[in-house]
C-alpha cells in the first residue's frame, strides 16, 4: 500500500525554533507537512473535506482527510460527499483549502497563537496568479506566516533524485498526478516552463474509469464498488502494457496467458439454502391430511343428498295421494274444488308435476334419466306443425309453426357438428396412431422431423412477427426518436402508411397539391391508422396452432427440449429463476487491468482530445529552445519518472518504447523511475527548505502588501542554490 | 458527541489557537453569503491570458496539443479493437456477440458508455 496517512497529533512542535521552515507538498490526492530538513513528513492525509451533519445532534461538522469510516456512522454524510479545495490542479476554493491546513497544522502541534515559521508549499506549474495570490493571502492573514516559497512538486522530486544521482542536471521529468501529467525539461537544474506540457489526465481519471467499467459490468454490485475500493483494486491490480493491441488480443483469443492475468475479486456470499425434498412422511401425512379432508366434503355431499332423496320422496308420495284421492272424485266441479284447495289449476297439472319430481328422484339417485328417447319419441309431435301447410293454421298456430321450423333446424344443426366433431376425433386418433408407429418404427428419425418441422414453423412465425413489429421491441427502446434507424426495414404497416402517403401525393395532378380540397381525401388517414392486426387471414393461427402441438409432443418425449430456447426473449428471462451462484458475486477484472491506466497513454479512451505521456515527451522536445545543440538527445538520456501514477508496472517500458518511437533512430533513451514517485516531491522540498540560501527564495508579508499581484505573477523560484 | 468520535478527534475544532482570523469570524455562521470562489475556468478567463507575450508559459498555453497519431478505436464494451461501429446507439464493437449485448443495453447504459469517452447526448 503506497497511500498511507498519518493523522497523530506531534507533540515536538515547540522545539522547533521560529526560523525552521515548515514544508507543505500540497498534493491534490494528499496533503502532506512535516519539517525542512527531515526525511520524512510528519503528518499525511488525503486532501479532502467532509461536512456530515451529527445524527443525534444535528450539528455540521468538519472532517479532514479519511478517518475510519466506522466511525462516520454518527455521522449523516448523504447531503454532501468528500469534496476537493482542488479542480485540476488548481486551488480555487479557499475555504476548503483553510480547513485542509487547519488540520494540518494543528496535527503538526501547532499551539502557538500564530504559525511563526517560514513557509514552504508546492503549487502546479504555472499556478494561476489568482490561485497563488489567494494562498499567499490565506497563509499571510489567518496564520500569520512570516515568510511564504512556492515551489513545483516535479521539481522538487527532480531535484532529489539529481542529488541522488539518478538523473542528471540537464534531463526530463514526466510525472503523472492525481488530476494531471506534466512533462518537465530541466536545463541545469532549472525547469523550463516555456518547453513543459500539461495533459488533464492522472490517477483519478484511471480510478473513475475504471469504476465506471466495473459498475457499467456488474450493475448489481455498484455499492461494494467505492471509490476507496476502486482505487485499491486499480493499485494492486492494474499495470501498463507493453502493446495495448497485442495485450487486447491475447484476451479476444482467450489464450491460457489471458486467463493467468485475469484477476478475480470474490465478493462475500454464501448460498442460499437449498430447499429440501419433502420425505417420504411429509408426503404421506400430507395425502392422508387431504385423504381426511376429501373424505369429509364426500359425507357431506351425501348427507345432502340423502336429505334431498328423503324430501323428493315425501313430494313423490303426497303427489300419489293426491292422485289416488282424485282417482275416488267423480264429479268436475269438485274435482277442480279440490284441487283449487290443493293449489293445483288441473289434472293435467299434477300429473306433469308428478313426473318432474319422479325424475328428479331418479336424478337425484343417479339413475340413467331415459331423456334421449324421450326426445326421440316426442320428435315427431314436438314439431307437429310443420308438415301442415301454412293455409291450414291459425295465426297463432302459424307462429307456433315458425317457433318449431326454428326448433327442428338448430337442434339438427347440433346433432350433425356433433357427428362431425365426432369424426375428426376419430381421425385425430388415427393420425396419432399413425404417428405412434412411425415413431415405433424409427424413434430417432421421428424426434428429428419433429425438431426440424418445429424450428421450421418457430422460424416462420417469428419472421412473421418481426416483419409486422419491425423487431423494435426486441432491441430494446434505444430508437430515441422512434422512427426507423438507417438500413432497417419498414414493417408492413410502416409500408402501407408509406404506399398511401405517395399515392396521395402523385396519384392525381401532377405539380399541384389538390390534397384536402375534397373531403374524401381525409378517409385515408382512416386508412393509415387502421390497426394492421385486423387482417390476419386464419392461415397464422392454423401455423401456430400446429406450432403449439408439436411443442407439447416434443416436450412429451424429448426430455432436452426447451420451447423456444433458440429466441433471445426467454434466454434473457431464465436467470430470473436461477438460484444465485458463487461466480454471481465475482468481480472479474480481465482488459480493465491495463485498459484503464492506459488512458494516461491514450487520453482519447475517456474522450480527452490531448496528446499521451509518450507523445508528450515530443511535444516537450520540440518546444525547447533550438539553439543548444545536442540538447535533445541530452534530454532523452535523463528521463525521470515520478507521481503517484507512474506505479503501475512497465511505465518505464511503455515510455522507452513509445519515445523510441519519436526519436531519430540511436538516440540515447533512458528512463528512470524515481526512487520513491510518491514521496520524493516532500522530500526535495524539505531538503531544499533547509539549505542555508531558502530564506532568500521566500517573500515576506510585506513584500506582498508592498508589491503587489503583478510582483506575485513574476515571482519565480530559483530551484539551484 | 461520541466518546470515540471525541477520541479520534474525528471533528476539526471551530477554534484554532494559531490562527488569527478564526472560521467561524471569516464565514459567520447563518449568512447567506452565495458562492464566493471563482471555477477554474472563470480563474483563467480572469487572468487574461490573451494579452500575455506569446512565449510567457501560462498554465493555459502549456498544455499539450491533441494528439498525432489518429485515436485508438477500442469496443466500448470490451476494450478489444473495434473496427465496427453501430450507427444506432453510436457505440463501438468488436464483434458479433459484444454487438449483440449493445442491442439489448437499455438506453441509459448506452448513454453512460458514450459519456466514459465524453460522446453522450447532453440534455440541456
Amino acid at each position: 500500500m503506497p497511500f498511507i496517512s498519518k493523522i497523530e497529533r506531534q507533540l515536538d512542535y515547540g522545539s522547533f525554533n521560529s526560523s525552521h521552515p515548515i514544508v507543505i507538498d500540497n498534493g491534490a490526492s494528499y496533503f502532506r507537512i512535516g519539517w525542512a530538513g527531515e526525511n520524512e513528513p510528519r503528518v499525511i492525509f488525503r486532501n479532502i473535506v467532509q461536512r456530515p451533519r451529527h445524527k443525534t445532534t444535528g450539528e455540521t461538522v468538519t472532517v479532514v482527510g479519511d478517518h475510519n469510516p466506522v466511525l462516520l456512522k454518527y455521522f449523516d454524510c448523504t447531503r454532501s460527499g468528500p469534496r476537493s479545495a482542488f479542480e485540476s490542479n488548481v486551488v480555487y476554493q479557499f475555504e476548503i483549502m483553510e480547513y485542509i491546513l487547519d488540520f494540518g497544522f494543528d496535527r503538526l502541534g501547532a499551539d502557538q497563537s500564530q504559525i511563526d515559521h517560514p513557509i514552504l508549499i508546492t503549487e502546479c506549474a504555472c499556478n494561476p496568479v489568482q490561485s497563488r495570490g489567494k494562498m499567499a493571502e490565506l497563509l499571510f492573514e489567518s496564520y500569520g506566516v512570516p515568510s511564504v516559497a512556492f515551489g513545483v512538486d516535479a521539481a522538487f522530486s527532480y531535484k532529489y533524485n539529481q542529488q541522488l544521482g539518478i538523473c542528471n542536471d540537464t534531463g526530463l521529468a514526466i510525472t503523472s498526478g492525481f488530476t494531471t501529467s506534466h512533462v518537465i525539461p530541466f536545463i541545469n537544474g532549472e525547469p523550463v516552463y516555456e518547453a513543459c506540457c500539461r495533459t488533464n489526465v492522472g490517477g483519478y481519471h484511471v480510478t473513475d474509469y475504471l469504476k465506471q467499467l466495473l459498475s457499467l459490468k456488474y450493475p448489481h454490485h455498484i455499492s461494494k464498488l467505492t471509490w476507496e475500493r476502486v482505487e485499491e483494486l486499480k493499485m494492486e491490480h492494474c499495470y501498463i502494457a507493453a502493446d495495448y493491441a497485442s495485450e487486447v488480443q491475447l484476451f479476444q483469443r482467450g489464450d491460457k496467458e489471458a486467463e493467468e492475468k485475469t484477476r478475480c475479486w470474490q465478493l462475500p456470499w454464501s448460498p442460499s439454502p437449498v430447499e429440501e425434498p419433502p420425505s417420504e412422511e411429509e408426503i404421506a401425512r400430507k395425502a392422508a391430511l387431504k385423504e381426511k379432508q376429501s373424505q369429509r366434503l364426500r359425507e357431506m355431499a351425501e348427507a345432502k343428498r340423502s336429505s334431498k332423496i328423503n324430501e323428493l320422496e315425501n313430494e313423490l308420495k303426497g303427489l300419489e295421494f293426491l292422485l289416488e284421492e282424485l282417482k275416488d272424485i267423480e264429479e268436475e266441479d269438485e274435482i277442480v274444488l279440490f284441487l283449487a284447495s290443493r293449489g293445483y289449476a288441473s289434472k293435467r297439472e299434477v300429473e306433469s308435476a308428478f313426473a318432474k319430481v319422479t325424475q328428479s328422484l331418479r336424478k337425484a339417485k343417479g339413475e340413467q334419466v331415459p331423456s334421449e328417447e324421450k326426445v326421440d319419441i316426442s320428435a315427431a309431435e314436438k314439431y307437429y306443425l310443420i308438415d301442415i301447410p301454412d293455409d291450414e293454421l291459425s295465426a297463432e298456430q302459424l307462429k307456433e309453426k315458425r317457433r318449431q321450423v326454428f326448433l327442428k333446424s338448430t337442434t339438427e344443426a347440433r346433432q350433425r357438428a356433433k357427428q362431425r366433431r365426432l369424426e375428426e376425433e376419430l381421425e385425430k386418433e388415427k393420425e396419432k396412431k399413425l404417428e405412434e408407429q412411425k415413431r415405433m418404427e424409427n424413434p430417432e428419425r421421428y424426434l428429428e422431423q419433429l425438431r426440424a418441422k418445429y424450428k421450421e414453423l418457430s422460424e416462420k412465425l417469428e419472421q412473421r412477427k418481426r416483419l409486422k413489429t419491425n423487431g423494435n421491441n426486441a432491441n430494446g427502446n434505444n430508437n430515441v426518436s422512434g422512427g426507423v434507424g438507417r438500413g432497417e426495414r419498414l414493417n408492413a404497416a410502416q409500408r402501407e402508411r408509406m404506399r398511401l402517403l405517395t399515392t396521395a401525393a402523385f396519384d392525381r395532378g401532377k405539380g399541384e397539391d389538390t390534397f384536402g380540397q375534397r373531403d374524401e381525401d381525409w378517409q385515408l388517414y382512416k386508412l393509415m391508422s387502421r390497426d394492421n392486426d385486423d387482417d390476419d387471414d386464419d392461415k397464422p393461427d392454423h401455423d401456430e396452432t400446429e406450432l403449439a402441438r408439436i411443442s407439447s409432443r416434443l416436450r412429451e418425449i424429448d426430455p432436452t427440449f426447451f420451447p423456444g430456447s433458440e429466441s433471445g426473449a426467454s434466454a434473457s428471462e431464465t436467470p430470473r429463476f436461477r438460484p444465485l451462484t458463487k461466480e454471481d458475486f465475482q468481480i472479474i477484472l480481465g482488459v480493465e487491468r491495463f485498459r484503464c491506466p492506459e488512458v494516461l497513454f491514450n487520453p482519447n479512451f475517456i474522450g480527452i482530445d490531448q496528446s499521451g505521456l509518450d507523445e508528450m515527451v515530443g511535444v516537450s522536445l520540440r518546444r525547447l529552445p533550438s539553439w543548444v545543440q545536442g540538447l535533445e538527445d541530452k534530454m532523452t538520456s535523463s528521463i525521470l519518472v515520478t507521481g503517484g501514477s507512474c506505479l503501475y508496472a512497465g511505465v518505464a517500458e511503455r515510455l522507452e518504447a513509445g519515445i523510441r518511437m519519436i526519436r531519430p533512430c540511436g538516440t540515447p533513451i533512458k528512463v528512470v523511475r524515481a526512487t520513491d514517485p510518491i514521496m520524493d516531491a516532500w522530500r526535495g522540498a524539505s531538503v531544499y527548505a533547509a539549505a542555508m540560501q531558502f530564506p532568500e527564495q521566500t517573500f515576506s508579508r510585506t513584500d506582498y502588501y508592498e508589491k503587489g499581484e503583478d510582483w506575485l505573477r513574476r515571482y519565480k523560484f530559483k530551484y539551484t542554490i | 458527541m461520541e466518546r470515540e468520535v471525541l477520541e479520534a478527534e474525528l471533528v476539526l475544532p471551530t477554534h484554532m489557537k494559531f490562527k488569527k482570523i478564526q472560521m467561524y469570524d471569516k464565514y459567520p455562521k447563518g449568512q447567506a453569503r452565495g458562492r464566493h470562489w471563482k471555477h477554474l475556468k472563470q480563474i483563467i478567463q480572469a487572468e487574461n491570458y490573451e494579452n500575455y507575450p506569446p512565449h510567457l508559459p501560462t498554465y493555459v498555453n502549456i498544455e499539450t496539443p491533441p494528439s498525432m497519431h489518429p485515436g485508438k478505436k477500442i469496443c466500448d464494451i470490451t476494450g478489444f479493437e473495434a473496427p465496427y461501429f453501430d450507427p444506432r446507439t453510436k457505440l463501438r464493437y468488436a464483434n458479433t456477440e459484444v454487438f449483440k449485448t449493445i442491442r439489448s443495453l437499455p438506453n441509459d447504459h448506452v448513454q453512460r458508455y458514450l459519456a466514459l469517452r465524453n460522446a453522450a447526448v447532453v440534455l440541456r
